[in-house]
Formats: structure tokens, C-alpha cells, sequence
């Protein structure tokens, strides 16, 4: 192995130790508990998402003009009735073509609108297919089609029923618009809330050397860039540590309890096995960006006061990452999503969204590629920085130029 | 000087916030040799040691490091005691040794095999699984310097190595620095006290305002002062200082003075002529204090011009 990489991971084992074989890092371990209260907060802002996605919810009727006008009226008597309780979607009416059946499900498929559930066929057998969790929709339109009926045959039937629909709930994978956008934000945020536990720990990595002086036998014996990769790495293995700890409990929880990740209603438009991948990708990039960030603004403090200042900024920092990729999150496609995916501080979270709303992968490689060239950027910089702040070696012009210093 | 030793540097200036703390050092340690950097406070010492090792990059100046003119080069090769001790507190000094050695290129288990090893030697062997913050600071000094060789390095580099030692540890270190030059390692130490450099080293350079003021072996340096003399008259009068060089002065019974450039046989044949006699002559050479003091004077005095 190259000494330069034997180096960094020297450093990364010692700091991961040093975290870890300490009664401190059981306190550390328990920090879900805050994390519960916070995605708790994070939970409304979910449901604000979801409840938005859930006005954006349609319902259709595939019926001929005929139908359609009995319908509207049927309509027209039967939602002010239902709308102190909320009231079903609102209802499209769509011309009947060539097979109904066909025009049903590509209604349900569609990415343009967020079709739940969709009625097609005589009215006194009409087929409604819906997702799975807009059955009160479903009976809407199946009470619809029965009202129409009563109506043109002059009402009062008694409980005699003339119109028998046959109701189909399709398959959990198909996702919707709303879906999507909800496991965007969620994945956005629990990326971001690990994120901000986490990466903003390395604020204060360098202070530990710097107050006990070994930083001048770690500097002399390797390179700056491969001490601070060093430290990046260590603290993210207590980080997979952390993660891989609750993320084992809640995949127990999961195992015993499967309607918790129905109740859950995850359905990345990318599939959730490589959405999972994609997210611990991302989750990787993020700590990696941001942690070097802090590094380098922490390397810079020469007191542990300093380091407390520069918490505020830092967070500040986080948060606007946050925001602009929660955005992202509400809007995909849209121009401030674009930007968001491209900054590099941010981009790990937008990629996560998106990777719940679009289903192509190509942009999740190029985002990849990108970010880890921005974390090796970063490195580089912080080395930088900190050799000529701290290590008063050249000059400030000098750390940002473009004569890269060789890692070897 | 030449480059091709081990520590080679010619003309290295470093600026800090405008202000130059080596203002064109240059120096070279010859293979398996025992070389001082010798100089006051603030004099470069450390500066000049850590642009060698790399550590800074001076502002102007050429260096090599085992014949690497990038010394990053040959870290691996090199072991270094810097001026200020740093391990980290909650290390086992056995682990704080073989986590230095590691960051060298030395297998992590090697490393930990040797550290116990070279502890039982040092005189440490019951604290080899002690926290170094459970430990005295010299005895986490040891500890340190156990760490900087435990790769056995071709070049060893320790910067102020004594200080913060009690006597009997100052021994233990310069038994460890013969016994690694007898392995074949060169060594480069900077010092203020003149008492170790005079017994270590074969060769030195004396630093003052960031300027090499002297280069040389010991005797060199002290060959730079004359020889001074001691005189116990048997007979003291009032004629006597008359006859002595100008700068005698009494202190107690014996006259103190430089001994003359010709030598100090027509004097002597002068007082035993006389009848003053000779109770007591002594002539010795001044210590590498007193040239250390003198050189560093001197460029004082330079600067003050």
C-alpha cells in the first residue's frame, strides 16, 4: 500500500479509537433521542409536503358525454355534503376512447399528474382502480355512479343497489407524484439531520492535536492532505458506527413491524434497493464535503472559544444546504433544483431527492464523480489553508493556486 | 559541506509576517555523525530544523534530506523529536510509540513488539501499558523519543532533546543518541546547553539572529578564544601586575589572564626571574560555553551596528 494511504488510515484508526474506546461515546451513541424530537419537527415538514401532494391528488371518470353530464350533476349534489370532511380529490373527467381499461392504468402511471383513482366503464358496472391507500376516493366515484343511476331512473329504490362496481387496488410499487416528493424530503432530511449530528463534530478535530502539539509530529511525518483525509475517514467510521448501530435497530423494527415501512409510504421513483445505495452514497459525500469544510474553518481556531464562535456559522451553513435542498426536494425539475444538485455543498442532499423522484441513474454517477472531486478540492484547500495559517509555510495566494501539491 | 550528506542546506531564509527569522542558513551533516544546531532563543534553530524536514517550506534556499530534494520524500527515513512534546493523553505508551513508528512506514505489530522492547531498556518497562497521561512529563518525553527511532531511522532529528530532562534521564538520552550512532544513524540535535553538545558532537553550527555565525567541530570553536591562564605567585607585591598581561585580574590568591600570542614561557621565565615564583599555573582552553557566548555576542554587537 502507499505509504501516503497507509498514512491516512494510521490517522483514521487512531481517531476512530480514540472516539470509540471512550464511556463518552455511549453518550454519543444515545444522541437519537434528540433525534427522535427533531424528526419529529421533521415529520410535520413531511406532512406539510405530503399534504400539499395530497391536494395535487385527482381522481378521474373515463365516461362517454352522456354519462359525463348525469355525473356532473351527481357530482355537483353529492361533494358539498362531503366537503366539511375534507372532500374526495378533484374529479377529472376524461373522453372515452379506444379501451378505457388501458387509459385507467396510464392515468394511474402518469408523472404529469397524480391520478389515485380512476373509474371507467358502464355506470352499472363500472371498474375503478385505485392506489392503495385512496379507497374513500374509490367509494366516491363507485357512490357516483350509483347516484347517477337512482337519477335517471326517478330515485327511490329502496336498498336495492343498481350500480355494482368492481373495485381493484393496484400494486404498492406504483408510486406516486406525492410519494415521491415525500420520500425526496425524507431522504433530504434524515441525510441532512445524520449530517449535521455528525460531520459538524470535525469543527474541532484539529483542536485536540493542535492543543497537545501533536500536530507537529503528524505533519512532519505525513502529508497535511492525507492527516486531514485521515481524520475525515476516522470520524466517518464513528459515524457508520452510529448509523450502521440505529439503522440495524430500525431494520429489526422494520422486520418485526412490516406495516411500519408501509405506513411509511417510501416509494423512490428509482427502486428502493438502489435508492438505499444511493442514499448511503450520498450520505458518504455529504460528510465528507461538509466535514471539510468544517475541518479546514476549524483547523484555523487557535482556542477552543474560537471553535464554540464558529459553531453558528457552521450550522447556518447547514441549514441553507438544507433548505435549498429541501426546495429541490418540493420542486423537482425545476431551475432551483438544478442548482441545488449542481453547488457541491448541497448536492448530495438534492441527489437524494431526486433519486426518489426520477428513475434514470446516469445523473446519480456524474453527481458522484462531481462530489468527490469537490471533497478531494476541499481537502486540498483545507491543507492549504491550514499550512499557511497555522504552519506559516508560503502565502495565502499560494493556497489557492493551482499548483497542487503532490500527495505523495 | 557537501550535498550529497545526509542533511544538506544552502542559504534557506524563512519570513514570518515580514519580520526574516533565518535569513540565509546553510549547513550540512556528514553520514553517521553527531551534528549540533546550536544557538540562543529565537535564534532559527527550530525554524531551520522544521524547513529542512519539510514541515515549512522556507522562502528561499535549497535543502536535501537523504539526498531527496523534496524532504516529504524521505519522511519514512527520518526521525524527529520536535522542540515542543506532543502525544496524545489517552495513548498506552506502548501503542503512543508504535502509532509514531506506523506514521514512519513501521508494521503497527512490529512497532508495539519494539516499543516494549526499547522501553525495558530505557528503564520504563513497568509503564509500558501506562496512559502517557498517567506518566511524569519526562518519562512521556522518553516515551517520545522511544517513538522517533523505534523505525530505526538513517537520520534522526531532535530538536532541543534535553530539555525538561532530570540528570540521570539527560544520561539515559545520550546513551540512546551514542548508541544509535553506533547503529550507524546520523543525528541532528539542536541545543542551547552547550554541556551535551560539547560531549555529542562532532561537528556544529552556531546560529544567532538567524545567521550560521560558526561552523565547525568542537575544538574549532573553542580554538577561536585563546588560551586563558591561572597564576599562584609564591611572592605577591606590588611589581607583579606590572609584569602580567594587561587584562590580570586577582580573584582570591590567583591571578587570571589570557595567556599571551608568542605563548607563556618568556612570562613565566619573567616571574621566576623576578622571584615571584610559581605556586600554581594552570592554562586551558576556553569551554564551547564561553565561544558559544563570545560568537553569539559578536553578533550582536554585528546587528547592533
Amino acid at each position: 500500500m502507499n505509504l501516503t494511504l497507509r498514512q491516512t488510515f494510521i490517522i483514521a484508526r487512531r481517531d476512530f479509537l480514540a472516539v470509540v474506546a471512550t464511556p463518552t461515546f455511549l453518550l454519543f451513541l444515545l444522541a437519537p433521542l434528540f433525534m427522535i424530537i427533531l424528526g419529529g419537527l421533521g415529520g410535520t415538514g413531511a406532512s406539510q409536503v405530503a399534504q400539499s401532494s395530497a391536494n395535487a391528488s385527482r381522481i378521474a371518470i373515463i365516461a362517454t358525454p352522456e354519462d359525463e353530464a348525469d355525473l356532473r350533476a351527481a357530482e355537483k349534489r353529492l361533494r358539498p355534503l362531503l366537503d366539511r370532511f375534507g372532500g374526495p380529490p378533484e374529479l377529472q373527467y376524461v373522453p372515452m376512447h379506444a379501451d378505457p381499461k388501458i387509459t385507467a392504468y396510464g392515468l394511474l402511471k402518469s408523472n404529469k399528474a397524480d391520478y389515485i383513482a380512476v373509474m371507467y366503464g358502464p355506470l352499472e358496472q363500472p371498474e375503478i382502480v385505485h392506489h392503495p391507500r385512496a379507497t374513500g376516493s374509490s367509494a366516491f366515484l363507485a357512490e357516483l355512479a350509483e347516484q347517477t343511476l337512482r337519477t335517471r331512473k326517478g330515485g327511490l329504490f329502496g336498498d336495492m343497489t343498481l350500480s355494482k362496481a368492481t373495485v381493484t387496488a393496484t400494486q404498492t410499487s406504483v408510486s406516486s407524484v406525492g410519494g415521491r416528493q415525500t420520500t425526496g424530503y425524507l431522504a433530504v432530511f434524515t441525510i441532512f439531520l445524520v449530517t449535521l449530528l455528525l460531520a459538524g463534530q470535525s469543527v474541532g478535530m484539529l483542536a485536540e492535536e493542535k492543543s497537545n502539539k501533536v500536530i507537529e509530529i503528524l505533519a512532519a511525518a505525513a502529508p497535511l492532505e492525507a492527516v486531514f483525509l485521515g481524520k475525515l475517514i476516522g470520524m466517518f467510521g464513528v459515524a457508520l458506527l452510529f448509523v450502521g448501530f440505529w439503522g440495524g435497530l430500525a431494520a429489526i423494527a422494520v422486520t418485526a413491524i412490516p406495516e411500519l415501512l408501509a405506513a411509511a409510504s417510501l416509494q423512490p421513483a428509482i427502486g428502493m434497493p438502489t435508492f438505499l445505495i444511493l442514499c448511503g452514497l450520498y450520505f458518504t459525500m455529504a460528510y465528507m464535503l461538509l466535514g471539510a469544510v468544517f475541518l479546514g474553518v476549524g483547523g484555523q481556531a487557535g482556542t477552543i472559544r474560537e471553535i464554540q464562535m464558529l459553531s453558528l456559522p457552521i450550522t447556518v451553513f447547514q441549514v441553507a444546504m438544507f433548505g435549498l435542498s429541501s426546495a429541490a426536494a418540493g420542486s423537482p425539475g425545476s431551475s432551483i433544483a438544478r442548482f441545488a444538485e449542481v453547488f457541491p455543498f448541497s448536492s448530495p442532499f438534492a441527489m437524494a431527492a431526486r433519486a426518489a423522484t426520477d428513475a434514470s441513474l446516469w445523473p446519480h454517477l456524474l453527481a458522484l464523480l462531481w462530489q468527490g472531486l469537490w471533497v478531494a478540492i476541499t481537502i486540498l484547500i483545507a491543507a492549504r489553508l491550514f499550512r499557511v495559517g497555522v504552519l506559516k509555510s508560503g502565502s495565502w495566494k499560494s493556497a489557492f493556486g493551482f499548483g497542487w501539491s503532490k500527495l505523495a | 559541506m557537501s550535498s550529497n550528506d545526509p542533511v544538506w542546506a544552502e542559504g534557506l531564509i524563512k519570513r514570518f509576517d515580514k519580520a526574516e527569522a533565518v535569513k540565509g542558513v546553510s549547513l550540512s551533516a556528514p553520514q553517521g555523525e553527531i551534528y549540533g544546531v546550536l544557538g540562543p532563543n529565537g535564534a532559527g534553530k527550530t525554524t531551520t530544523l522544521r524547513m529542512i524536514l519539510g514541515i515549512i517550506d522556507p522562502d528561499a534556499g535549497e535543502r536535501r534530506l537523504l539526498g531527496e530534494s523534496n524532504p516529504r520524500n524521505a519522511s519514512h527515513r527520518v526521525g524527529y523529536l520536535p522542540e515542543e512534546r506532543g502525544l496524545y493523553p489517552g495513548m498506552k505508551a506502548r501503542e503512543a510509540i508504535a502509532f509514531m513508528g506506523a506514521l514512519r512506514g513501521l508494521d503497527w505489530n512490529e512497532g508495539r513488539k519494539r516499543a516494549g522492547e526499547m522501553m525495558e531498556q530505557a528503564g520504563l518497562g513497568a509503564s509500558v501499558d501506562k496512559k502517557i497521561r498517567q506518566m511524569s512529563k519526562g518519562m512521556a518525553q522518553l516515551v517520545q523519543l522511544l517513538g522517533s527511532i523505534v523505525h530505526k531511522p538513517e537520520l534522526i532529528v531532535l530538536d532541543e532533546p534535553f530539555s525538561g530532562l532530570d540528570p540521570v534521564n539527560q544520561e539515559h538520552l545520550e546513551s540512546l543518541i551514542l548508541a544509535e550512532q553506533a547503529r550507524g544513524a546520523t543525528i541532528l540535535f539542536s541545543t542551547h546547553v552547550m554541556a551535551h553538545a560539547e560531549r555529542l558532537c562532532a561537528r556544529l553550527s552556531i546560529i544567532a539572529g538567524g545567521l550560521v555565525r560558526f561552523e565547525g567541530t568542537v575544538d574549532e570553536a573553542r580554538g577561536r578564544l585563546p588560551m586563558r591562564a591561572s597564576y599562584v605567585p609564591v611572592k605577591d607585591d606590588a611589581e607583579l601586575p606590572a609584569l602580567l598581561p594587561a587584562d590580570a585580574t586577582k580573584i582570591g590568591d590567583s591571578w587570571r589572564f589570557t595567556v599571551p600570542e608568542g605563548g607563556a614561557e618568556t612570562l613565566v621565565l619573567k616571574l621566576i626571574q623576578t622571584g615571584h615564583g610559581i605556586s600554581g599555573l594552570t592554562m586551558e582552553r576556553p569551554g564551547l560555553h564561553d565561544a558559544f557566548v563570545n560568537i553569539v555576542q559578536s553578533a550582536k554587537a554585528e546587528a547592533a551596528l
